[in-house]
């Protein structure tokens, strides 16, 4: 028996002995507030609502441990999605092993935590099955159980039915993933399929051959049938059936114009024939006398955002804004999403209207009505930087993602990457960096957003404009931690900044090291790596140089030896200050011999300042023979060089 | 320091998980190696060359607690109860003991992880989810306000159980116990009240007034909450019932002793000629006879007559 941690609630009563609640002295009057009505969750969420974001954690799927923390994009996407690997695993186990997984001690039961009812042709189903099916959104299993009830001529309902058509149209007849893998929606690049607008309904396929299977479709399966085509961008057939059905004389619903209204920039080419396309259908809609919804707004401002930056546009999209509302339709993210994209197109005018979307939908809390809500942050966002550059209004977007639960409204890690990245470019130009790097960057990164290296190199371009060099170690140690150590141009500007800006304090130091990190990092990089970074003589000698105003001999001789012994593989050369501050050391460190080998090497290199160095050296310290012999061999005589 | 002697450890942790491995297939290359323990090869096996692979140096993070600002607000941080972490919690906690020295501090320290700890409920963070709680809360009824008035008004308290524990089930058999508390001087009992009590039998305290009944027989906690309040109802209209036979209680079926009611003050009266309050005395003997007679014949109760008898009838006291 095992040992339980077990609590214990008293919950004490107090009754009164009669029926009411009411004393029987009058003048004494008791009265019982009635209980306030609560869901079984309410004050778990008032809870909760106490709780906001920590910055220096790491989100809660991840383990709160060093160890255990993701540091970098790749990292993150890593961590999540072994995590849901090990889920899907488990998955597959039960799947494969359901007769395992038959121990119910459960109460009440957990259906989820129960392996799949499978069935296969000689099992017996009833109509049941397919409805537990359908709720469960399991696609392949719905068809497989339908076809099972048809060929033993078990009787499915009409009902049943249209639920399954709607299920097989909505999700194109295929399986989708399971709702349990939110890791996987999160990281998969949803926003990418954008890009591939084709189409992706597939031809005969089951949906297809249930809806020719019913005979007399009434109206709501041919809804169904044309939403699904027309989601999935089969548009010709699906504007055929909505005619094949007007000529029957049946009347669609008004989610099936809306999906028709969407899809009208594939079916008409001009500017002119779409809007009267949607404006035909929208008098259709009438005269059928069905009520417009929140997604026939959605959908014709979605047509109007197609139609190019025409002021006729802009004039039909308030039009239509002012129009819904007067009839009490209230737009949503989506809406004013298509809004933005119809008035901030990058070849178009400056337009300020998300100003004035903003004070419509600031300080209120959003809950999703459409798909396209996940669009409405990002884009505002990306209108801040690229179109308005106002760093007011980025703050006012930011501020009201963070209110009550709208941060639900982000849609994916992509979206919100890009979210960030034009949050952060865009406040890295127009704060002042000290503001920038203590209010913002400190904040956010690393747990909230992982800069990218383009971001990092912006912020590298700040930091040099700025010659603001105190924040290069902090700046160069995250760039270790976020592995963006493997890109030439970062590395390139790191070391430019750092030479650039020559300064006498103890980040000589740490600039020193940093030289040194690069170095090592680019000598140990692994074999198998595709695109290595190779040295260049330009890189070594940037490094050589900050290694040596640290003084560190040991470490500027390696480096010489690195440009010394790869003459052949390295290409170009370092400037000749690198290899006269080097020469100077070697003087300071009373090292002859490295001082002729680093002379020899701006000899063939074809520095012609080889010999102003070997003057130099020849002047300071007082060689032996063989020095002298050697140094002469290089530059020539000694005794002229001393004239000059 | 810490820190490095974790490493250390880590380091130890992964050698020995390589020894485990070669176990069996030691090399010779192995055994020439100083630094390698030779690991026992009792069968002479010769294994094939394992060349080791350089483990990868991790960058690890700083413990984040460094990182925290001092305004942080901590309920973020801490939201709810967990074990003991040592690189969230910014504060520099020491626990255990050893023979010589400070406690240990909080690194690796299972001493600070064993304690079950309320970071999670400081004083702000209570009185915040007081705050977000107040929305389901109505108030106190005004009039209700002292501890008389209440056991006034609301008689019965009700008490139950409920259980969270870990288990596949949510369901705890003791859930369904009720249990019924009330004061009997607030039923209207009067005469009845004998009855009462010899019906609930040991279920009433004597000393507090209060009765309490367990119900636990119904599966189901409505059950027996209905249960009980039927039991209290059946009690105290069955008490109240009045039998015809009742009235045929003769003095020898009484409980207990009445000197009021009995020959003894009957003949006194008639000794003395004159009602009882007028008897000087009389209140002494009373006394010792009710006790004589309810507490039974013992030294102390028949000595005790003996005297009120003689002081009553003013005799001369023994010697």
């Amino acid at each position: 028996m095992s040992l339980f941690l077990r609590f214990r609630l008293r919950n004490i009563q107090k009754n009164t002995l009669g029926k009411t609640f009411y004393s029987s002295k009058a003048e004494e009057k008791i009265e019982i507030p009635n209980r306030i009505p609560r869901g079984p969750t309410d004050i778990l969420r008032a809870l909760e609502s106490t709780v906001s974001r920590d910055p220096t954690a790491a989100h809660y799927k991840y383990h709160d441990d060093p160890f255990l923390i993701p540091m970098s994009n790749v990292g993150k996407r890593t961590f999540a999605m072994a995590q849901e690997s090990g889920r899907k695993a488990a998955h597959w186990i039960r799947k494969e092993h359901a007769d395992l997984f038959n121990h119910r001690e459960c109460e009440p039961p957990i259906e989820t935590f129960f392996p799949k009812i499978t069935f296969n042709k000689n099992s017996k189903v009833t109509e049941e099955d397919l409805k537990n099916v359908i709720d469960d959104v399991q696609i392949s299993e719905a068809v497989n159980v339908y076809k099972i009830c048809k060929e033993n001529n078990i009787e499915v309902s009409q009902v049943s039915q249209q639920k399954l058509l709607e299920l097989l149209c909505y999700y194109n007849s295929e399986d989708t993933l399971d709702k349990e893998f939110i890791e996987e929606r999160w990281f998969r690049q949803s926003s990418r399929l954008k890009e591939k607008q084709r189409k992706i309904w597939r031809d005969g396929n089951f949906a297809e051959e249930l809806f020719i299977s019913i005979e007399n479709p009434t109206a709501e399966v041919y809804s169904a049938i044309i939403q699904g085509m027309a989601k999935h961008l089969q548009v010709e057939r699906a504007w055929q059936l909505f005619e094949e059905a007007q000529q029957k004389g049946i009347i669609v619903n008004t989610d099936t114009y809306n999906s028709l209204i969407a899809v009208s920039n594939y079916l008409k080419e001009g500017y002119d024939q779409r809007w009267s396309f949607a404006f035909d259908l929208l008098s259709d809609l009438n005269r059928a006398n069905l009520k417009p919804n929140l997604g026939t707004l959605n959908s014709v401002l979605k047509t109007l955002s197609t139609m190019g930056t025409g002021r006729v546009t802009k004039t039909y999209t308030l039009q239509v804004l002012r129009e819904f509302k007067d009839i009490g339709i209230e737009p949503c993210l989506a809406s004013w999403y298509y809004v933005l994209i119809t008035f901030c197109k990058d070849r178009g005018p400056t337009s300020t209207i998300l100003t004035d979307i903003l004070n419509f939908v600031e300080n209120k809390e959003h809950k999703i009505q459409d798909i396209t809500d996940t669009n409405f942050f990002v884009t505002a966002m990306d209108i801040c930087r690229n179109h308005l550059h106002d760093v007011d209004l980025a703050r006012r977007v930011d501020k009201m993602l963070n209110f009550g639960s709208n941060y639900d409204l982000m849609g994916d890690s992509y979206k919100e990457s890009i979210y960030y990245r034009n949050y952060f470019v865009l406040l890295s130009e127009s704060l002042p960096l000290e503001e920038f790097m203590r209010d913002i960057y400190e904040k956010y990164v690393p747990h909230i957003y992982v800069p990218e290296p383009g971001v990092m190199g912006e912020i590298l371009k700040i930091v040099d404009i700025n010659g603001a060099i105190e924040f290069i170690p902090k700046l160069w140690s995250d760039m270790t931690v976020f592995d963006h150590t493997n890109r030439e141009n970062l590395l390139e500007t790191v070391l430019d900044i750092m030479v650039n800006n020559e300064i006498e304090s103890e980040l000589k130091e740490n600039f020193s090291n940093i030289a040194w990190d690069i170095f090592n990092r680019i000598e140990n990089q692994n074999e198998n790596r595709t695109n290595k970074i190779m040295f260049t003589g330009d890189l070594l000698g940037k490094i050589l140089t900050l290694v040596t105003r640290n003084k560190d001999f040991i470490k500027s001789c390696t480096v010489m030896d690195k440009l010394d012994k790869g003459h052949s593989t390295i290409v170009g050369v370092p400037k000749i200050e690198a290899l006269s501050l080097f020469v100077d050391q070697c003087i300071e460190e009373k090292q002859p011999s490295r001082a002729i080998s680093c002379i020899q090497y701006c000899s063939d290199s074809g520095f012609p300042e080889a010999t102003i160095l070997a003057a130099r050296l020849n002047e300071k310290l007082t060689l032996d023979e063989n020095h002298l012999n050697n140094l002469s061999k290089i530059v020539g005589d000694l005794s002229t060089m001393k004239a000059q | 320091m810490i820190l490095r002697n974790l490493d250390k450890k880590c380091l130890l942790k992964t050698l020995e998980r390589q020894f485990a491995n070669n176990y069996a297939t030691v090399t010779e290359a192995a055994k020439e190696s100083r630094e390698e323990f030779k690991a026992l090869n009792l069968k002479h096996v010769k294994g094939q060359v394992v060349q080791k692979r350089a483990p990868r140096k991790l960058d690890v993070l700083p413990p984040r607690s460094k990182q925290m600002a001092t305004d942080q607000d901590w309920g973020n941080v801490w939201p709810g109860p967990r074990t003991f972490h040592p690189s969230t919690v910014p504060l520099p906690i020491r626990q255990g003991y050893v023979e010589k020295g400070a406690p240990p501090d909080k690194y690796a320290n299972a001493e600070l992880m064993k304690i079950p700890n309320f970071l999670h409920l400081t004083p702000p963070i209570i009185k915040r989810q007081c705050e977000a709680l107040k929305q389901f809360c109505t108030p106190w009824p005004k009039n209700l306000n002292t501890q008389e008035k209440l056991i006034e008004n609301f008689p019965i308290e009700v008490t139950t159980s409920n259980y969270c524990l870990s288990s596949p089930s949510i369901r705890n058999p003791l859930a369904r116990i009720v249990t019924l508390t009330i004061k009997v001087s607030s039923l209207s009992l009067k005469g009845a009240m004998d009855k009462f009590l010899r019906l609930v039998g040991e279920r009433y305290n004597e000393k507090t007034d209060i009765l309490t009944i367990v119900a636990d027989r119904c599966p189901l906690r409505k059950q027996n909450y209905e249960y009980a309040m039927y039991l209290l109802t059946a009690v105290y209209h069955e008490s109240l019932k009045v039998e015809p036979w009742e009235n045929l209680k003769s003095e020898a079926d009484m409980e207990y002793y009445n000197w009021e009611k009995n020959a003894s003050k009957k003949s006194i009266e008639q000794i003395f000629g004159k009602p009882v309050e007028e008897i000087p005395n009389s209140k002494m003997y009373a006394e010792a006879v009710s006790n004589l007679m309810n507490e039974g014949e013992s030294d102390y109760t028949i000595a005790k007559y003996g005297e009120a008898v003689r002081t009553l009838l003013n005799l001369p006291k023994t010697a």
